[in-house]
């Protein structure tokens, strides 16, 4: 007795997507166990603590929106910004919605900066993304960054202790952290705001290549509340 | 779409209230009406006013915003926490009427995941009083009652889980006589809400990384309660710190202590810090008040929120110190790092290579280098070649070294200058290596004998593959001495692109091959090189002795890394490679037979004992079997480091290794001269020593720390004080007027 072949081809369909389903899943599984480990390694070397500006910036691995894994130490030897963000966000949209974020962003990948958008936000929010449709967001907001990565189980953001979107942190070529905070000085959600605030990544990052310590290293974020998973 | 319906309904709501006549007004209480109210999905605001003896120079006004919230909904108090913002007020007010501060009413603390703010929920009232001064002119009423008209243009933001920023404009006609006492209620709340000042400042102390407070004169009816806490500074504690869990607060009598985590990305460090505490809400009873306020001035010193970047050089220093002066006119735009500090570290390198044909462990080679010359004397053009054929030799096996590092770099492996020494089995090998040349030189083999024809013929075609091979010879012994100018430049080198760390690469080997270089294409210089005669045996012979003892220091720092047994198998198994090399330099049958009998018992050597020499000893269990070093040398920790400066105790830091030749130089000379011992006694500086001979993470990450990637380093280090890298080759004089400084 042999299968009809309306049956056959359903089967072997049903079975391809079990198959792929099944890659994705422990694809994740092996990311996730990575980046736990990682975190882990952190923890137990200081107390569940984020790290301060001028300690060693945890290394992480995570996969971005098209499904490419990406080390931070792979990124040893150039500066590192990694920017928590969520469309969701009025004041992501702030930035972006104005160009910028996507200024910012360019202004520091034409300097050789490696520029990691990383989303926190947890799958069962509401302005949750999938990482196809925050990488069409990115595009359509022509943001720049070098990689956008996917973060749902929020460990990237609770071992750097990212607090808001956005918030900024810059990680020297020798993998220290030598910036924590906002992306500008003025906390609002005013697009007018912008033309008269300091741009903090810009003021650091000018000041690193110029070979002067960064005058403002910690500063406060200000955004909306990463939705992490509780 | 949010903002637009603000701001319709915002201009409908004026529009009507300007359409509204004064007159209907009462003069007993001002009724809500449009023009004060704004409402959007998530809160009701409105603007409310509370002036029971009407609008006169020193009659008490208040206005005030009132938000009530949709369920689960909330806005901010003026330290917002972990984020939010604080609600914010811009008035528009007659000439001669100011506003004074928010009266903010205690917050409560929002637990949000791993974070927390603190805000309100359900209604609050913001209320601001209102000073009106004799300047001010009352507007002639056409009819009805004077009122004065106040506009306030407030934003929020109003959060859930998500966060919606609001704005409203509102206007109020405030009715100058009368009593305006309609939202007595809710200004009397907002008052009893309020934080009460504490008599006596209270103190805040910063211990590590710690909040240590301290408040006295707290009313008897709260003592033993557990309290809220409230910082208005933001950015100062962890927010979410849970009280009982993360921090503790304590009563004794009528003085409260509490001890709380300062934030780990810490942005503020204020002189004095503003704090209110709270009474829990269940015990909150109805005209008592709440919560206390109290400005604590601030004693301690605060963490480096912002830890100095890498102790750079003092050349390096300078180089940079001028780029920062350059770049106040250049732009920014520069590439990583500017170009003028990119060329100080490559004039560095160049230096650093010179000098490192002076270093103990390069004059082998040079030696080998003089007795190439002189056998090729005469010849212009050999010597040209064979300059250029060594100086590719040398840059090419540092552009390896680079790649090297690089890569290892990429693979996250923190190393520094000479961490192929920390290896037993590559100083193993060196030792061999050295044993060989050593044999050679000495006469016992003939290179042309032991190899094979074909790679004599080959060297006979290339003879310039000698002098490039050894170039590459020279760069593997150099390793272990770090030359001055070196360590910095390295250091920076680790933290370039690869394009330009492999550039300085290039710097370094251009200098050591530069004399060479110079001997081939300066006639003059070869000139002066002596004849070949029958000097050249005796020089040859006399050349061998660098290279054993080169072999006998290899084996010291073996027995660094592997102990007595490895450095004495070690030595063993080159008499049995010295015995093997002797043999094959025999004729015939004898050949044959001792070369096997020899060969096999190597192997059985190597199979039963050889391990000995990879084994790396524990350091601990080496301290013991080093005995009495002497209690003046402390073995070097970051935790030892930390509470010796804690006890305001100066330091003193040895960064070496058993295989840099530099070191030990200094450890015979400088550092064990006695005046310079009694100068370190009187200062009462703590020794510590870090030995880098085996690979040690927390000794790299402290070298890297300092921008350094070799030893050896020196630092003295006095609390309260920026750290003092001394330079390389140790002075007396220098580390004498180090300690008088302090």
């Amino acid at each position: 007795m042999s299968l009809s072949p309306s049956t056959d081809s359903r089967s072997r369909r049903a079975a391809r997507h079990a198959r792929a389903a099944l890659s994705r899943a422990s694809r994740r599984a092996v990311v996730a166990a990575a980046v736990a480990l990682g975190a882990t390694f952190l923890m137990g070397s200081n107390a569940a603590a984020a790290p301060a500006v001028g300690q060693q910036a945890p290394d992480f691995v995570a996969v971005d929106t098209s499904g490419a894994k990406h080390k931070l130490s792979d990124f040893a030897g150039k500066f590192v910004v990694l920017e928590w963000t969520n469309p969701g966000c009025p004041f992501v949209r702030k930035h972006y919605g104005s160009g910028n974020m996507p200024a910012t962003q360019k202004a520091a990948t034409d300097k050789g900066v490696v520029w990691l958008a990383i989303n926190s936000t947890e799958r069962a929010a509401t302005d949750y993304l999938k990482p196809d449709a925050l990488d069409a967001w990115m595009k359509s907001q022509k943001g720049a960054p070098t990689a956008v990565l996917m973060d749902e189980d929020g460990l990237i953001g609770q071992v750097y202790g990212a607090r808001t979107t956005p918030h900024i942190f810059i990680i020297d070529p020798k993998g220290t952290l030598v910036y924590a905070g906002g992306i500008d000085s003025i906390a609002s959600a005013r697009s007018d705001d912008i033309k008269t605030a300091t741009n903090y990544v810009n003021q650091a990052l000018g000041e690193a290549f110029g070979g002067k310590p960064i005058s403002a290293a910690t500063t406060r974020p200000y955004g909306c509340s990463i939705k992490y998973k509780t | 779409m949010i903002f637009s319906r603000i701001h319709f309904a915002t201009l409908l709501i004026a529009t009507a209230a300007a359409s509204m006549p004064a007159a209907a007004q009462s003069t007993a209480s001002l009724p809500s009406k449009p023009g004060a109210v704004v409402t959007t999905p998530h809160v009701r605001a409105e603007l409310i006013a509370h002036a029971p003896d009407g609008v006169t120079p020193g009659a008490p006004v208040w206005v005030g915003l009132q938000i009530t919230h949709q369920p689960e909904w909330h806005t901010y108090w003026k330290n917002a926490g972990d984020s939010g913002l604080p609600t914010e007020m811009t008035w528009t007010l007659p000439a001669g009427v100011s506003t004074g501060e928010i009266a903010w009413p205690v917050p409560k603390k929002i637990p949000v995941g791993s974070l927390a703010n603190y805000g309100y929920e359900n209604t609050v009232l913001l209320p601001v009083p209102l000073e009106v001064s004799t300047l001010y002119k009352p507007p002639v009423a056409l009819g009805g009652t004077p009122a004065m008209d106040i506009q306030l243009k407030a934003s929020w933001l109003v959060c859930r889980k998500e966060c919606i920023p609001e704005e409203g404009t509102f206007t109020l006609p405030l009715p100058l006589q009368g009593s305006t006492a309609l939202h007595k209620a809710e200004f009397d709340a907002a008052a009893a809400a309020q934080p009460q000042p504490l008599a006596k400042p209270g103190a805040v102390e910063v211990d590590g990384h710690n909040l240590k407070v301290r408040l006295e004169g707290l009313p008897a009816a709260v003592q033993g309660k557990t309290l809220g806490f409230f910082p208005e500074t933001p950015e100062v504690i962890r927010t979410a710190a849970v009280s009982g869990k993360d921090w503790t607060q304590s009563w004794q009598g009528g003085t409260w202590t509490a001890t709380m985590p300062l934030a780990d990305q810490r942005s503020a460090s204020p002189t004095v810090m503003p704090l209110v505490v709270a009474l829990p809400e269940a015990d909150r009873q109805a005209g008592q008040p709440v919560a206390w306020r109290a400005e604590a001035p601030v004693t301690g010193s605060w963490p480096a929120g912002a830890a100095p970047r890498a102790e750079v050089s003092p050349a390096l220093q300078a180089a940079l110190t001028a780029n920062a002066a350059n770049a106040a006119t250049s732009p920014t735009e520069l590439p990583a790092p500017s170009s003028t500090t990119f060329m100080a570290a490559l004039l560095g390198a160049l230096l650093g290579g010179l000098l490192l044909n002076l270093m103990p462990c390069v004059f082998p080679i040079l030696a080998i280098k003089v007795l190439g010359f002189a056998r090729q004397a005469g010849n212009a053009s050999a010597h040209r070649k064979a300059g250029l054929a060594y100086t590719g030799g040398v840059i090419l096996s540092f552009l390896a070294l680079g790649g090297g590092m690089l890569a290892l770099r990429a693979a996250g492996a923190g190393l520094g200058w000479g961490f192929q020494l920390q290896s037993p089995g590559v100083v193993a090998a060196l030792a061999a290596l050295f044993t060989l040349i050593g044999l050679n030189l000495v006469g016992v083999f003939e290179f042309g004998r032991a190899a094979p024809s074909s790679v004599c013929s080959a060297q006979a075609k290339h003879p310039l593959a000698n002098d490039f091979l050894s170039g590459v010879l020279a760069v593997v012994i150099a390793s272990p001495c770090s030359a001055p100018f070196m360590g910095a430049s390295m250091g920076f080198a680790i933290g370039l692109p690869a394009a330009q760390a492999l550039l300085l690469f290039v710097a370094l080997g251009f200098g050591l091959a530069l004399p060479y270089l110079l001997a081939g294409f300066v006639p003059a210089v070869a000139h002066l090189l002596p004849k070949p005669g029958p000097w050249m045996h005796t020089l040859r012979r006399l050349l061998a002795f660098p290279m054993f003892a080169t072999v006998a220091w290899l084996v010291w720092v073996l027995g660094q890394q592997s102990g007595i047994d490895g450095a004495g198998t070690l030595l063993a198994l080159l008499v049995c490679l010295a015995a093997i090399v002797w043999a094959f330099t025999l004729r015939g049958r004898t050949r044959v037979v001792i070369a096997t009998v020899l060969i096999g018992f190597t192997a059985v050597l190597t199979a039963t004992i050889g391990r000995n020499v990879l084994q790396v000893v524990e350091p601990a269990k080496l301290a013991s079997a080093q005995g009495t070093a002497g209690q003046r040398w402390q073995p070097w920790s970051a935790e030892r480091v930390a509470e010796l400066s804690g006890a305001g105790q100066p330091v003193f830091i040895d960064f070496t290794a058993a295989w840099c030749v530099t070191c030990q130089y200094n450890k015979k000379s400088t550092l064990a001269d006695t005046q310079v011992l009694a100068d370190f006694d009187a200062k009462k500086v703590a020794m510590l020593r870090a030995d880098w001979t085996r690979r040690d993470p927390a000794i790299t990450a402290a070298l890297t720390a300092l921008g350094r990637s070799g030893v050896p380093v020196y630092v003295l280090q006095a609390p309260g004080k920026p750290p003092v890298v001394l330079t390389e080759i140790l002075g007396k004089d220098e580390v004498r007027a180090a300690l008088a400084a302090l």
